[in-house]
């Protein structure tokens, strides 16, 4: 009993001055808990052997049985606060342990995403660098699809048209403004010496490649107006007048053909107009302001060399230079 | 005085019943709080053990997570010319 009463009293500690005194008190106070409940069993025992021993050899058994349940609800109680105290401190300690373990799996998988962020800002540098290195076909603006090409082919062409060269687009935009506005300027002359020349019927056509045929007056009148043969720039009052009748066209080849709309020829423009989009496409993609200031020194030049030129030999040499391109 | 002393008899042996009864009960209550006890101590047994089994598998896994990194960082380092293209 009086081993029992000496250790469950404890002397009070001081104020804790930081959190190493407050934990180290804490594991002191945790020890002497876990001490107090090992002599327990002890004193439990020794207790039980005295009262046994007592029972029998005193005369007065009524005050020891009395006295007997009073140390035992005394144990008991003691019992009861030394586990809960006991456990709490395990609980709070293992809750402690299970939040610190907690805080480093958020620090870790912070450190986890912050690696893979660099690791895939690295993959996309080096695949940027290596698409850097990728060089498309070279195909030239000017060589329009052939009649039975699709506009699947048309989109293929644009597709590996994107890598190629801007030098020539530009120089060749820049000429055909120019020969625009030298053939507004000046009025039409006569071209006959002029050997082969596309008519217009077959200009008006984006796929036709022909250059021999019978050049008519009409044709002439119809190529001073616009002197480019390639069909890039017909392409354009092709698609906005689509219901032209034929009698409009006296140059046709067929001239045995009825003059009710053929719904052959329906059906070419129907073949023929996704391939002018095609195309206009990448005339307007290819013709950034960007890239027209690439090369202004070199078109300038050329400008400046055919106007010079323009009052000398007028169109002739510029056809000559057209069909040197 | 016969009758008198049975009578007295009787009323020891029920009085000595009645203690009897007293510390029955008083033994019962002992034991059924010592029971409780023991419950409560399987069942924070059984609940530090499930919480120390948890602590334990987080352990694992941060240690593995942490090797892993090690190794992550050490191949970094070992290559330093990735991180100066």
């Amino acid at each position: 009993m009086e081993t029992m009463s000496s250790t469950v009293s404890m002397p009070f500690p001081r104020g804790p001055t930081s959190y190493d005194e407050i934990s180290m008190q804490q594991s002191m106070l945790f020890s002497d808990s876990l001490k107090d409940l090992r002599n327990l069993r002890k004193q439990l025992y020794s207790a039980a052997e005295y009262f046994e021993f007592s029972y029998t050899n005193d005369d007065q058994k009524h005050i020891v049985v009395n006295t007997l349940k009073d140390y035992s609800v005394k144990a008991l109680v003691n019992t009861v606060d030394h586990l809960g105290s006991v456990s709490y401190k395990v609980n709070d300690l293992l809750d402690e342990l299970v939040d610190e373990v907690s805080g480093t799996e958020l620090r870790l998988s912070c450190i986890e995403q912050r690696l893979r962020t660099c690791q895939e800002y690295i993959d996309r540098e080096g695949l940027s660098q290596q698409s850097l290195m990728i060089n498309g076909s070279k195909y030239h603006k000017r060589y329009i699809l052939p009649v039975g090409e699709t506009v699947q082919g048309a989109i293929h062409t644009k597709l590996n048209y994107q890598g190629c060269n801007l030098d020539d687009e530009d120089d060749w935009h820049q000429l055909k403004n120019a020969i625009r506005s030298t053939i507004g300027d000046t009025p039409s002359v006569g071209i006959k010496g002029r050997s082969p020349s596309p008519s217009p019927r077959l200009a008006q056509q984006p796929g036709n490649f022909s250059f021999s045929g019978t050049i008519t007056r009409k044709d002439l009148d119809k190529r001073t107006m616009s002197p480019l043969r390639f069909p890039l720039l017909r392409s354009g009052s092709f698609s906005s007048k689509p219901n032209t009748p034929k009698s409009s066209r006296p140059t046709t080849p067929n001239r045995s053909r009825p003059t009710t709309p053929n719904p052959s020829s329906g059906r070419q423009q129907y073949i023929l107009e996704p391939r002018k989009s095609a195309s206009m496409r990448i005339y307007f993609e290819k013709e950034s302001p960007k890239d027209i200031e690439q090369s202004p020194s070199k078109s300038k030049r050329l400008l400046k060399a055919l106007l010079s030129r323009r009052k000398s030999k007028k169109d002739e040499m510029l056809y000559t230079y057209l069909d040197e391109y | 005085m016969a009758r008198a002393g049975g009578i007295t008899n009787a009323v020891n042996v029920g009085i000595a019943v009645q203690a009897d009864w007293e510390n029955r009960e008083f033994v019962s209550h002992i034991s059924l709080n010592v029971r409780r006890l023991f419950d409560f101590l399987v069942q924070f047994e059984a609940t530090t053990k499930n919480k120390l089994a948890k602590l334990n598998e987080k352990l694992d896994t941060l240690e593995r997570r942490l090797e892993l990194l090690e190794v992550q960082v050490g191949t970094a380092t070992a290559n330093p010319a990735m991180f100066t293209t």
